[in-house]
């Protein structure tokens, strides 16, 4: 990918990071000015492509699709909740260990299920195990609310007595915890243990040869990736002030593989592009047309597929080496 | 003695309407590679065209079973060459349009039969319970039994005794080498597409007898049907056959037992299978 023969000016070295300072200015600075209601949806934009972009890790990097992934989302979101408004549990910094202690449990769980296979099994037994929480969440009233979900979910309490919420400062608490799973996630994919996962996901068998641990190198993917997923859901739930088990069903898990391979797979910024129009779509046609929105969600499923099947992120690669080297590579 | 054969009988004919949906599944993804999530929807079509020829119409009910299948291969050809044909061999993007067609589709129902379930509803004919064994039972049910079973052994002829069959079996084992023999696979694959449909539209009619129809179908008739394809094991119609009836006696059996957590004993049947054979009863060894 890296053009590395040639000369890196400081223009270029600009123009290479250009993506990142605009996509870090637009939802920086255009936020503050926008009224609130747009906050709220950017809000939404950015908790979305966290759970996408952790969706991300396990397939567009590990190679494994898994079409359950909203049962860590989920999870994360139920455990937030009920430790708020069951357990009488007040401050942030205790109740987000726990769910994320939590979250990797279940993941740990799952993770031994579902491993045991790959590819189109994996996907279908992800997808059950997910159905199975959703069952849970339908079924135990008394800790999950059932069908009604939990409601009246309070504001994120950091301890800071200055601090009130409105839609702008909820907004940059969000766009933090962005940024630092962000920078989290960008660590592990660029490590060592994110090229052997790339190299796994191209060639199980040469990896194996190598001396890799396969399917250790997944489990840990997968726990990573369900972590990730857990705190998008702790965020959603203080968003939404709402959780019910459709968080955790297969709608939601298709909609981050939507946004993942409508961005564009095995980038974490092409996530970040996919929320933006997916959540706008799905906003839009909420308000214009309530009855339908979901013949317009699948139908931009649909058009998604059958229009740019690779998605925008590899189109927009492509757009910035031509401007930046004046040729077309990869 | 007498509950027991009757949650046995029950669980059967509910897990010979699993077979006919989670055979197509099954045959679709050996065939095609495709991984239709629009299959449980494709059934809930069959059921409200069931409805609309054998409530609304006044029809016949044979012709409403038909019709329920015929409206849904045309669904699923429309679903077929117009869009998996262009991602062919694409995994992520089939499970990506196919479940775009569960909320198209499912909208689209919505639209048209509106949102109040439609009761379940039988052929007058069929409509009488008769004594077995000490237990009453409903005709209706024993109907779809041997449907099931005259299904089930259609399948299997059809894939071991004919020209057809053998084709797709050798598709299924190499593709290649099979169109190298001068097999045009993409004929055999949009047949075996259609006829997967088809039963789903079919199964969908039967089912309707026990379960109506309404718009929630489309994701538990897929959730059950996915289910049944990993126990049984993926691309096998027997597979499919016996996890359709392990499933179904889990359900019915479970409804008994455990009354509101049946659903939690599929699961768990489920996930003990598969730790000891993670590709299913039938399936292949392998796990591609």
């Amino acid at each position: 990918m890296e053009q590395e023969f040639v000369a890196q000016t400081w223009q270029r070295q600009l123009a290479r990071f250009a993506p990142y300072i605009v996509a870090g200015l637009v939802f920086l600075i255009i936020p503050a000015v926008l009224p609130s209601y747009a906050q709220s949806v950017m809000t939404r934009v950015l908790i979305f492509a966290l759970f996408a972009v952790s969706l991300d890790i396990i397939f567009g990097y590990a190679g494994l699709l898994s079409l359950g992934h909203a049962a860590f989302f989920g999870v994360g979101g139920y455990a937030n909740a009920i430790l708020l408004t069951r357990y009488g549990f007040e401050s942030f910094w205790i109740v987000t260990p726990i769910a994320i202690v939590i979250i990797v449990v279940v993941a740990a769980v799952f993770g031994v299920i579902a491993l045991r296979v790959s590819r189109v099994y994996f996907l279908l037994i992800t997808f059950a195990l997910s159905m199975l929480l959703v069952c849970v969440a339908n079924t135990w009233r008394g800790m999950t609310g059932g069908a009604d979900g939990i409601s009246f979910i309070p504001p994120p309490d950091l301890g800071l007595s200055w601090l009130s919420w409105n839609p702008a400062s909820f907004y940059y608490f969000v766009f933090t915890s962005f940024i630092i799973c962000f920078l989290l996630m960008r660590l592990v994919v660029n490590s060592p243990f994110g090229l052997s996962l790339q190299g796994i996901r191209e060639s199980e068998n040469r990896m194996r040869a190598l001396g890799y641990n396969v399917w250790l190198h997944r489990y840990i993917a997968f726990i990573i990736s369900a972590l990730f997923a857990g705190v998008a859901g702790i965020l959603f739930t203080y968003h939404n002030t709402v959780i019910s088990p459709w968080n955790l069903g297969l709608e939601m898990s298709a909609l981050a593989m939507l946004i993942c391979i409508l961005g564009g797979l095995g980038t974490l910024w092409g996530p970040l592009i996919g929320a933006v129009v997916v959540i706008l779509i799905e906003y839009f046609s909420g308000i214009y047309m309530p009855a339908r929105w979901p013949l317009v969600l699948g139908g931009s499923f649909i058009i998604c597929v059958a229009l740019i099947p690779k998605g925008i992120a590899p189109s927009l690669r492509r757009l910035q080496n031509r401007l930046l080297y004046g040729s077309v590579k990869n | 003695m007498e509950i027991l054969l009757l949650t046995a009988l029950t669980g059967v004919s509910f897990g010979f309407i699993l077979f006919l949906v989670a055979s197509g599944l099954s045959l679709i993804f050996g065939v095609m590679g495709v991984l239709n999530l629009a299959h449980g929807a494709l059934y809930m079509v069959g059921a409200y065209i069931g409805w609309t020829i054998a409530i609304q119409q006044e029809g016949n009910f044979v012709l409403a079973v038909l019709a329920g299948g015929v409206g849904t291969v045309i669904v699923g050809l429309v679903l077929e060459r117009g869009f998996l044909r262009r991602i062919h061999g694409m995994l992520n993007q089939q499970v990506l349009l196919t479940f775009g067609f569960v909320y198209v589709l499912t909208n689209l129902c919505l639209w048209y039969w509106k949102a109040l379930p439609k009761a379940p509803f039988t052929a007058p004919v069929l409509d009488w319970s008769f004594p077995i064994a000490g237990v009453t039972y409903s005709f209706a049910r024993m109907v779809i039994t041997a449907i099931g079973i005259a299904l089930a052994i259609f399948l299997w002829w059809l894939q071991s005794k004919t020209r057809f069959g053998t084709i797709v079996r050798a598709g299924m084992t190499d593709k290649e080498m099979t169109e190298g023999l001068g097999i045009n696979y993409g004929i055999v694959a949009t047949i075996v597409f259609a006829l997967g449909c088809f039963l789903a539209g079919i199964a969908g009619v039967l089912g309707a007898q026990l379960f109506g129809a309404h718009l929630e179908l489309g994701m538990n008739v897929l959730v059950l049907a996915v289910v049944v394809v990993v126990v049984g094991g993926m691309g096998s119609v027997p597979g499919a056959l016996v996890g359709g009836l392990l499933i179904g006696l889990v359900v019915s059996f479970g409804k008994v037992l455990v009354p509101g957590l049946s659903m939690f004993l599929v699961y768990l049947v489920m996930i003990v299978i598969l730790m000891i054979r993670p590709t299913g009863i039938l399936g292949k060894a392998t796990t591609s």
